[in-house]
């Protein structure tokens, strides 16, 4: 029963990072055809979408990785 | 002791009778359909042996109107789904047993599965707490994705204002039904996040305190703390709008997956039943049993998760 925490913080990690990354990039290339702006606004939205998706899956595996770091400690 | 012949617990001349009749029946099937005449010609069997090719629709087909309010047929499935699940537990807890018969070992048992996980996942009192939502949305995700298998569910039409419509479609393929879960599970990670921290959870998302602290730093002539202050302050400023999109893609990624699975295994169903019909969808049955189950768990378990990263998200921290 312990690991089924384990195991879903894992699962939601795969979608998580796809939805995020292409996101930004499809909410860039929306935004440059609206301002005219071609390569620009689809490169910033590809970073921010790779950094949310950094940052969401650090924040999900963050009690994760403490607990395996206090194991060690031990 | 008696020697046990046969297999499968049946005796072998019944056992080999089946498959001689399964495997007659799949090269008749794989004969007749689309897959079958496009390699040996058209044998000229007859046409009620072949299945209608499918046509898969991504939006929900309006069966009816109700006061003006359009009446889809996943919402009908999903009401037989609340209808079923409300009688269910009605008919198993309505006279409750300390010794428990079968019915009531079997509910008892998923119901006790799910608490277990809650309070593995997020702690005795926390779990306590969120397993009403993540039960809720298990049982309602799973009786969807296996109502959706009954035979005759996606066969019944309906005459409607815009012609024949299927009058049941499962619930999880249409957009609607996962996005308006998803939702339910994003109103109760604020809820539990301001009943656990109070208007402090907000600073998880919008924190300016640092910046302004370094800002006011800076005019009262500390310049060095002042722009360290105003760097760390933009710092946490930025996280904090990272973790609010985080927040806000995951409620995307939540309703995609459910709505990828199981429209995915519904289209596969269709096609499996149609390249050779009768036997060859059995085993997509199977796999579609099992996807919805686990779908069911990942709905339920990726919302307790969200829930308990609400109550111990930077508050937790610093404790």
């Amino acid at each position: 029963m312990r690991r089924w925490g384990a195991a879903l913080r894992f699962i939601g990690v795969g979608w998580f990072i796809g939805v995020s990354i292409l996101l930004g990039v499809l909410a860039g290339l929306w935004l440059d055809s609206k301002f005219g702006t071609k390569p620009i606004l689809v490169i910033v939205g590809l970073i921010l979408g790779l950094v949310v998706a950094f940052y969401g899956v650090y924040r999900m595996l963050l009690p994760l990785m403490r607990s395996k770091r206090d194991k060690e400690n031990n | 002791m008696p020697e046990k012949k046969g297999c499968l617990g049946c005796s072998f001349p019944l056992v080999i009778g089946l498959a001689v009749v399964f495997l007659v029946l799949l090269v008749i099937a794989f004969a007749a359909g689309p897959l079958g005449s496009s390699l040996f010609g058209d044998l000229g069997l007859p046409s009620w042996l072949t299945v209608p090719r499918p046509d898969p629709q991504l939006p929900a087909e309006t069966v009816f109107h109700l006061f003006g309010a359009p009446i889809t047929n996943s919402i009908i499935a999903a009401w037989i789904t609340i209808i079923f699940l409300v009688g269910f537990s009605y008919v198993v807890t309505r006279r409750m047993k300390l010794i428990p018969g079968r019915l009531q070992a079997a509910f008892e048992f998923l119901i006790g599965w799910l608490y277990d996980l809650c309070c593995s996942v997020a702690g005795e009192v926390n779990g306590r707490r969120f397993f009403p939502v993540v039960a809720t949305i298990f049982l309602f995700v799973a009786f969807n994705a296996w109502l959706a298998l009954l035979p005759g569910f996606g066969s019944i039409t309906a005459h409607t204002a815009e012609g024949e419509a299927h009058l049941l479609r499962p619930a999880n393929t249409d957009i609607n039904m996962p996005l308006a879960l998803a939702l339910t599970s994003f109103g109760f990670f604020w809820f539990f996040g301001f009943r656990a921290i109070g208007i402090r959870f907000m600073e998880n998302f919008f924190n300016f305190r640092e910046f302004l602290r370094g800002a006011r730093q800076l005019f009262t002539g500390k310049l060095k703390s002042g722009l360290s202050g105003l760097f760390t302050g933009a710092m946490t400023a930025f996280t904090g709008l990272l973790e609010l999109l985080s927040v806000c893609i995951r409620v995307i990624s939540l309703t995609f997956r459910l709505f990828g699975n199981m429209t995915a295994g519904e289209i596969l169903l269709l096609v499996a039943a149609f390249l050779i019909p009768w036997l060859f969808a059995i085993p997509f049955y199977g796999l579609e049993l099992l996807i919805g189950f686990i779908q069911a768990i990942i709905f339920g378990g990726l919302t307790l998760i969200f829930l308990t990263l609400a109550v111990e998200s930077h508050g937790g921290e610093a404790q």
